[in-house]
């Protein structure tokens, strides 16, 4: 039995803790399947995490006995599970400490969230001239939703710059609050480099100076505990499918009081108060920007993701991946030919870097060859990418049921890269 | 119109030649034609924006010339693995006129049988093909404005 390090050794045999990985590894089917003849080493989950049986069975129950649509029905189905449905907003809102279920809007994706808020909260209450700052580590995600806003309205995007290990540049950052920044949208941890930013101090900063806060949680808040009333955040957006849940389902978390200003973004079913073709009133937060028929079967599904996680416990979770992301940050950087990206000294397991004389997408396919399962290329990142001066890297990121031996795995196989490519 | 089997050598070598090998043997073979791309001759100056081909995760570089009546193409990359499949389709399908080459399908690049070979393989070739034929009857049309 592969037992959780506390402190991990090289062998990939390492026995302390209150975290079996192996029992962990169980729980996901797919890590038992084969890719090239070999066994599967996932390290995509940064892009999609694997599912585990617990999510996959909430599912499957609920297509197979529980399914209806929600919230209007009469009947019993409808009824039950409008319940279960409306208990995950609980449930999120619990996941990350909202104050209130009130406060949880169920989108699409991390993407979906980001540009409600730039569309409702944005087109509403920024204008000509006004800032909104971001980092130089931001996804897509977070960069076009913003430019499409400067577009229709001037605002102006002030990106605050990392250092050479991806620390991001609190001071650079806090010059950029001046009296024309209007919001700043940053992300909590890099998909990239893994850096996690100190988002409490981020947020103080710009209340200081009565400017709101978006954080991008879509990785922070599967590598570590998110609390948004300790951070004081005014957004907090993630998806689901990289916490272990479908995909197709994301959150939005914005205070009360912020989400009762905005304006409706999207118009139709669900989200009204009442309608005539004269005059239409919209529902309160969180329903006024869920129109339409929700994502039922997902929300259940990443009900059942975070209840596993929560079972499991964050703290171990976190306790573990440490470990994880010090022994394969050990193996790489003792390959001379492999140059690392993002070795901030709070970061998640996600691990950036290209082989010297090699290009990242040779890299990869060696990996691949060997069963590896990781990312290649710029990672929806293009600007970080121009920032580190590489055309792309390749990323293997790291979940609760990756081992040490799969990070051997890993190394061998780049050391085939080597003399494959070399 | 069927492509004349003797304009395809080259891609029924390649064929008969992967037809041999295993999955890890294929992807070495494809690997060892990448590396001997860099021994052909491929024009420094043509590794440029004008002859780069947009939508790869790698770069590729594709330049055309005409002989003889018909098409012909040489590829690079700055991967070896994509060196090695642009190097694969520019040397099976170059010699073929426009209309031949608009003949060229997916299944063809299918009977390479590059299966689960390498990551996004298919797209890539068939984005590399339709290059090519984009190519060809873009030079037809220069060529037809030229005479008229």
């Amino acid at each position: 039995m592969n037992m959780i390090p506390q402190t991990p050794n090289l062998t990939g045999h390492s026995v302390e803790g209150s975290f079996d990985v192996e029992r962990i590894r169980q729980d996901f089917p797919i890590l038992s399947r084969q890719v090239h003849g070999k066994p599967l080493v996932y390290f995509d989950s940064g892009a999609s995490a694997q599912k585990p049986r617990a999510v996959i069975d909430a599912m499957s129950q609920v297509l197979e006995n529980e399914y209806t649509n929600v919230h209007r029905g009469a009947h019993y189905l409808s009824q039950t599970l409008t319940d279960r449905y409306e208990g995950v907003r609980e449930t999120i809102a619990r996941f990350i400490n909202a104050a209130s279920e009130e406060e949880i809007v169920i989108t699409r994706n991390t993407t979906e969230a980001i540009n409600l808020v730039a569309a409702t909260y944005g087109r509403k209450f920024l204008g000509q001239g006004d800032g909104v700052v971001v980092s130089a580590m931001e996804h897509h995600a977070n960069i076009v939703p913003w430019q499409l806003l400067r577009d229709e309205k001037g605002v102006k995007l002030k990106v605050a710059p990392i250092d050479d290990t991806g620390v991001l540049d609190l001071d650079a950052y806090e010059a950029l609050l001046d009296g024309n920044t209007k919001l700043v949208a940053i992300t909590h941890c890099s998909n990239v480099l893994g850096t996690i930013v100190p988002a409490a101090e981020i947020v103080r900063l710009a209340h200081d100076r009565g400017i709101p806060v978006l954080l991008d949680g879509s990785q922070a808040v599967v590598h570590g505990t998110v609390d948004v009333q300790a951070l004081d955040a005014d957004f907090y957006v993630f998806t689901g499918h990289k916490l272990y849940g479908p995909t197709a389902i994301g959150v939005l978390y914005g205070k009360a009081g912020l989400l009762a200003q905005m304006p409706p973004y999207q118009g139709g079913g669900d989200m009204i108060a009442k309608v005539t073709f004269e005059k239409t009133t919209y529902r309160e937060p969180p329903y006024r920007f869920e129109a339409g028929t929700p994502p039922i079967v997902e929300a259940i599904g990443l009900g059942a993701a975070m209840d596993y996680v929560t079972a499991i416990g964050m703290d171990n979770i976190i306790a573990y991946e440490k470990a994880l992301l010090t022994y394969a940050t050990e193996r790489l950087t003792a390959m001379p030919d492999i140059r690392l990206f993002g070795t901030a000294p709070e970061k998640a397991a996600i691990l950036s870097f290209v082989q010297q004389g090699i290009h990242p997408f040779d890299t990869a396919a060696a990996m691949d060859r060997a069963g590896v399962a990781a990312r290649v290329g710029q990672h929806c990142a293009e600007p970080l990418m121009a920032r580190l001066g590489v055309d792309g890297t390749v990323r293997a990121s790291l979940a609760m049921y990756n081992t040490t031996a799969e990070i051997d795995v890993m190394i061998e196989a780049l050391e085939r890269a080597r003399t494959l490519f070399g | 119109m069927i492509i004349p089997a003797e304009k395809l050598t080259q891609y029924n070598e390649y064929v008969e030649a992967l037809d041999l090998l295993d999955e890890e043997s294929r992807f070495e073979y494809i690997i060892d034609i990448g590396k001997r791309t860099d021994k052909a001759t491929f024009p420094p100056e043509c590794m440029d924006q004008a002859h780069l081909m947009h939508g790869c995760m790698s770069k590729v570089w594709i330049v055309h010339t005409q002989e003889d009546g018909g098409h012909r193409f040489r590829g690079q990359s700055d991967a070896i693995i994509v060196k090695g499949l642009v190097s694969m389709m520019t040397g099976s399908f170059s010699g073929l006129t426009s209309a031949e080459l608009a003949k060229v399908t997916l299944d063809h690049v299918r009977g390479l049988n590059l299966g689960a070979l390498t990551m996004q393989r298919q797209v890539g070739m068939m984005a590399m093909l339709k290059h090519m034929q984009k190519l060809s009857q873009r030079a037809d049309l220069s060529v037809a404005a030229d005479s008229n």
